[in-house]
């Protein structure tokens, strides 16, 4: 795995003070996770049926061809430089090569930001007032992505609805947003390992009877606000309406989750009995240094969050396709978006490219390693995840939409073929997105833009 | 670290394919609008922004908390601009933290802040008193009076919580309730039938105070603003200057001009700038520079600069492009090589002092030292990003990304080329030479500063060779050459197509959202007062709220008309 203790100069100093406080979130016997998988807070899963986990893993301006394709067949692949460190899930990890994100053919909008909306909601963008270049206008996704709809089919079942984690994810637009609530309604990620702690265990501090008369009082006062947006609904226009529609069904969301989390700390035998970690403290998250520090803590946070069943649903975001931001622990210190345009003669760039691709793939490693020492039934927190991480372009120098770099890590709970490198034949990424679905246990046929939606991936499904 | 140094520019096949020619705005030259007698814009209810949250707390209820700044996720931005109606919108995050922001201001409201807020004196807080406050601060809450039904369901939460945890802590939870009320959490202008001459709609006085105390303070309406509204006495044009112009007056408005101007010009970005070269440079008091505190001390320089500029001189866009006053603490005194005059001044209190500087080297806003080394790469100037920005902010040009397959790294550093040499190869390519012509003509132009801001003459002692060429501007005679940033400067302080630019990015601001064929006749009439008052910026302010869009609306549907 790779430290974060390559940085040199100022920075260094900062970093590694950064690194003392990881320490406190560590447990005493290492890693933060690892822990036993508790109680669920809803229905109880039987062995039959196991909680299923969806994560989503997003890095900006594609890749670089040549290191990313595996060689060899379906199963005796070879990874390709980028990806081997997931050598060790070599067989839980599918390579999908041949998938393109047809939808962003339709619709508004410049490469970056019809792929940033299309990624994960297979959709076209709205007309808006985004630029992109060009003069090029464009909105907001058009549709949910699967995360929100895997989360939305699992309802009221874990305090949290699902956990956005951002690493140096700053671009608040279209090309920073590729998760969806629903239409027009993007999910923004936190960059702050701290603030995703506060909200994980927000509330969570007192004795049962205290938490008790917390809710009660939470229950009148959310009682009033929904009676508010009911008594001034009528008085909206149908545009402002969509919009506080939208706010008050969180609202109720919160509030019925929120009854949940106080229910089972509430009872005679105090269920969850999830361990609250110390507050990692005060992170220079946006401190470029800082970034391998932070892609570590939120992936600690998100396994924690399924290992106490806090969430089933989570994505990780890195940077965003503006990506005007440098790996310093790489040496690689300009842009990567100016970089990801750098023609393929250009070896010096190609080779920086290359660095940065590893590296992200060395975080879904760390990921993965972390929900593999969950333990779970018979195996792990990890063989009942699907990990699918995407990018918006597939060439950075030619922005271009085919062969899209798909990578599906986790054993998928045996619904998908993994230890694959499966080859398509530029089939639209929604059937992917489908496929996903279904492994879930969501049961559609057809996902996204109604143009490319139209079955699931054959060959993927186990 | 590797870079390249040459072929900074090169085309793949296909660029006419890929690039893009358009540009999806009026030209200057169209002949003068024909407007209905009102022209009103679209309308929508505005979730309040971080800054325009803990403001109103901090004015409802006295507490300085800042907890939307420290809890709630960072809006959506749409131009540079956080208060964009379509991209400002809750999440299931927001909603979070506006139930954990509600909770943390009551707790912070103890026995003694809470009898402040509340209209009787009994220890206990009977039904009678929580009628009054719910009517009181409810009011000013939702920046109106309560309707019947509102009330009922605030009288509601207060009598159940009341038997249960006491008046107090009932009354806590009201103002819980008050604080997560879309009505508190959104601005819905809703109200009032279109009359049936204009069919527009006009927006009431309590939704008139709003738009102007949101505007021009960032902020809930004051007591004079409410106490017009309840007298109905934001219809008139004259009525609405007068508020207007009052509240111009208040230091608050000059916070909103910061934060406008952070927006605008992208201030955003200075946070954790690195700029190198500062090895060598001591203050007066042989410290040497640390180039950590620079990015701070460069926002406040531009901040001060600004401030004094429009408020204190109340300048025009010309003073803005001409003006010569910069703003320095010790380090940037060191930097600019003003220590004496840096000297003979008391500083303010933290720590600057504004000197005048050469005319033959500074004027105005686009020669801030603060500026150019925003616009600047870690190890040398930026031509093409400073030429960028002056066609985009102050042109309201913009400029067509470069193909995908263009290089865009900033050629290395060579001592035997000067910056213009390294960066104009590409200009000679006739590919890029169709965006570039307008971005370098520019950008170029800014080569007599460096990285830091710093005024040069020569680089490695080759003379600095700052001609530029403005070309394609909307307005004929901003096109042709000049010489130099003073120069250029000098173009702008005249232009009618600046003013009108910079009458648009207000206009945004002001009514977020960016404006489209609906907003032509009031941005007309905007530019009409704001060029009458010989470019005043705080006149500008003034004629955006007297603007048709700033009082009127599109009827929705639910208005019957349609």
């Amino acid at each position: 795995m790779s430290s974060s203790g390559n940085a040199t100069g100022k920075r260094a100093g900062r970093t590694q003070r950064a690194l003392s406080r990881r320490a406190l979130l560590k447990g005493a016997g290492g890693a933060l996770v690892g822990l036993p998988l508790l109680h669920s807070l809803g229905a109880s899963a039987g062995p039959s049926s196991p909680i299923k986990r969806l994560v989503l893993m997003y890095n900006p301006n594609g890749t670089v061809w040549d290191a990313f394709w595996p060689t060899g067949g379906e199963t005796d692949f070879v990874f390709g430089e980028m990806l081997t460190p997931l050598q060790p899930f070599r067989d839980r990890v599918s390579v999908l090569k041949g998938i393109d994100l047809a939808v962003t053919a339709v619709g508004p909008g410049g490469p970056h930001q019809r792929g940033c909306g299309g990624l994960f909601t297979g959709r076209e963008l709205q007309e808006g007032t985004f630029t992109d270049g060009c003069g090029s206008l464009a909105g907001w996704a058009n549709g949910p992505s699967i995360d929100q709809v895997y989360a939305e089919h699992l309802g009221i079942s874990t305090a949290l609805p699902s956990l956005e984690l951002g690493i140096r994810a700053t671009a608040a637009e279209v090309r920073g947003r590729m998760f969806y609530k629903s239409a027009g309604n993007p999910v923004p990620p936190v960059n702050d390992p701290q603030q995703v702690w506060s909200r994980m265990f927000w509330g969570s501090d007192g004795d049962p009877d205290a938490r008790l008369v917390q809710m009660d009082k939470r229950r009148s006062v959310l009682d009033s606000v929904q009676a508010q947006f009911a008594s001034l609904n009528p008085q909206l226009s149908p545009a402002d309406r969509q919009r506080l529609d939208a706010h008050q069904v969180m609202v109720r969301e919160m509030e019925l989750r929120l009854e949940l989390a106080a229910a089972a700390s509430g009872g005679s035998e105090p269920e969850l009995a999830c361990p609250k970690p110390p507050n990692p403290g005060s992170i220079a998250f946006d401190d470029a240094g800082s970034m391998p520090l932070v892609a570590q803590l939120q992936m600690q946070l998100l396994a924690l969050a399924f290992s106490c069943d806090l969430t089933r649903v989570g994505s990780v975001t890195f940077s965003s396709a503006i990506n005007d931001i440098g790996y310093p622990w790489l040496g690689s210190t300009d842009s990567g978006h100016t970089l990801s345009h750098a023609g393929p003669s250009d070896e010096a760039a190609q080779r920086e490219l290359i660095n940065r691709g590893k590296w992200q793939a060395e975080q879904l490693a760390y990921l993965m390693a972390l929900l593999d020492n969950i333990p779970e039934e018979d195996g792990s927190v990890l063989d009942n995840t699907i990990i699918l991480w995407g990018s918006e372009v597939s060439l950075g120098n030619v922005h271009s939409h085919t062969d899209m770099p798909w990578v599906l890590a986790g054993g998928a709970a045996g619904a998908l073929k993994m230890g694959r490198f499966l080859e398509f034949d530029g089939v639209p990424h929604n059937r992917l997105l489908v496929s996903v679905l279904n492994a879930l246990g969501v049961g559609v046929d057809r996902f996204g833009h109604p143009d490319f939606a139209v079955g699931s991936l054959s060959g993927l499904e186990a | 670290m590797l870079r390249r140094a040459v072929i900074f520019c090169w085309v793949s096949l296909g660029l006419s394919a890929v690039g893009c020619s358009q540009e999806p705005e009026p030209t200057q030259s169209e002949p003068r609008l024909e407007c209905a007698p009102v022209s009103p814009a679209p309308a929508g209810a505005r979730l309040l922004t971080r800054v325009e949250y803990d403001n109103s707390v901090a004015d409802l209820l006295g507490l300085e908390l800042g907890l939307a700044e420290k809890l709630f996720p960072a809006e959506n931005t749409v131009l540079g601009f956080s208060n964009n109606l379509e991209a400002h919108q809750a999440s299931p995050l927001s909603v979070e933290k506006y139930l954990e922001a509600a909770e943390t201001i009551t707790q912070a409201l103890d026995a003694e802040k809470l009898a402040e807020l509340l209209p009787c004196a009994a220890p206990e807080v009977d039904a009678t008193c929580a009628n009054t406050l719910i009517e009181t601060l409810g009011k000013r809450a939702f920046r109106r009076p309560l309707q019947p039904a509102e009330a009922a369901i605030l009288r509601d939460l207060f009598t159940t919580s009341s038997a249960k945890y006491g008046g107090a802590e009932a009354a806590r939870l009201v103002i819980q309730g008050l604080l997560q009320a879309p009505q508190f959490l959104y601005r819905p202008e809703s109200m009032g039938a279109p009359t049936v001459e204009s069919g527009a709609v006009q927006l009431n006085s309590y939704e008139i105070a709003s738009r102007l105390s949101y505007f021009l303070w960032n902020s809930m309406p004051d007591a004079e603003l409410f106490a017009a509204a309840d007298l109905d006495q934001l219809r008139t044009a004259e009525q609405i200057e007068a508020q207007a112009r009052r509240l111009l007056k208040s230091p608050r408005a000059r916070r909103v001009s910061l934060d406008f101007h952070r927006q605008w010009l992208g201030l955003g970005r200075m946070s954790g700038l690195v700029r190198e070269g500062t090895q060598g440079v001591q203050t007066a008091d042989k410290q040497e520079i640390d180039p950590s505190k620079l990015p701070a001390a460069w926002q406040a320089s531009i901040e001060y600069f600004l401030t004094d500029l429009i408020f204190e001189q109340a300048g025009s866009v010309e003073d803005l492009f001409t003006s010569r006053s910069l703003y320095v603490d010790a380090q940037l005194a060191a930097l600019y090589g003003v220590e004496a005059e840096y000297q003979s001044q008391a500083p303010t209190a933290d720590g600057f002092v504004k000197v005048e500087l050469s005319a033959k080297e500074r004027a105005g806003l686009l020669t801030q030292p603060g500026l150019l080394a925003l616009l600047a790469h870690p190890d040398q100037s930026a031509p093409i990003q400073r030429g960028v920005f002056v066609r985009e902010q102050m042109l309201c040009q913009p400029i067509e990304s470069p193909p995908p397959s263009v290089d865009q790294r900033p050629p290395d550093p060579d001592p035997n080329l000067t910056t213009r040499e390294r960066f104009a190869e590409h200009t000679a390519i006739p590919g890029c030479a169709s965006c570039h012509d307008k971005i370098d003509g520019v950008g170029f132009g800014l080569e007599n500063y460096d990285q830091l801001g710093r005024f040069r003459v020569e680089e490695y002692g080759i003379p600095i060779d700052a001609s530029g060429r403005v070309v394609e501007a909307r307005e004929e005679r901003l096109n042709g050459k000049f010489s130099g940033a003073v120069a250029l400067s000098k173009k702008l302080a005249d232009s009618a197509q600046v003013e009108d630019c910079m009458a648009r990015q207000w206009y945004r601001y002001a009514t977020g959202r960016v404006e489209t064929e609906d907003d032509a006749c009031s941005l007309q009439q905007i530019r009409a007062q704001f060029a009458a008052s010989g470019g005043n910026i705080q006149e500008l302010l003034v004629a955006v709220t007297l603007s048709d869009a700033f009082r009127f609306r599109v009827p929705g549907a639910q208005d019957g008309v349609e």
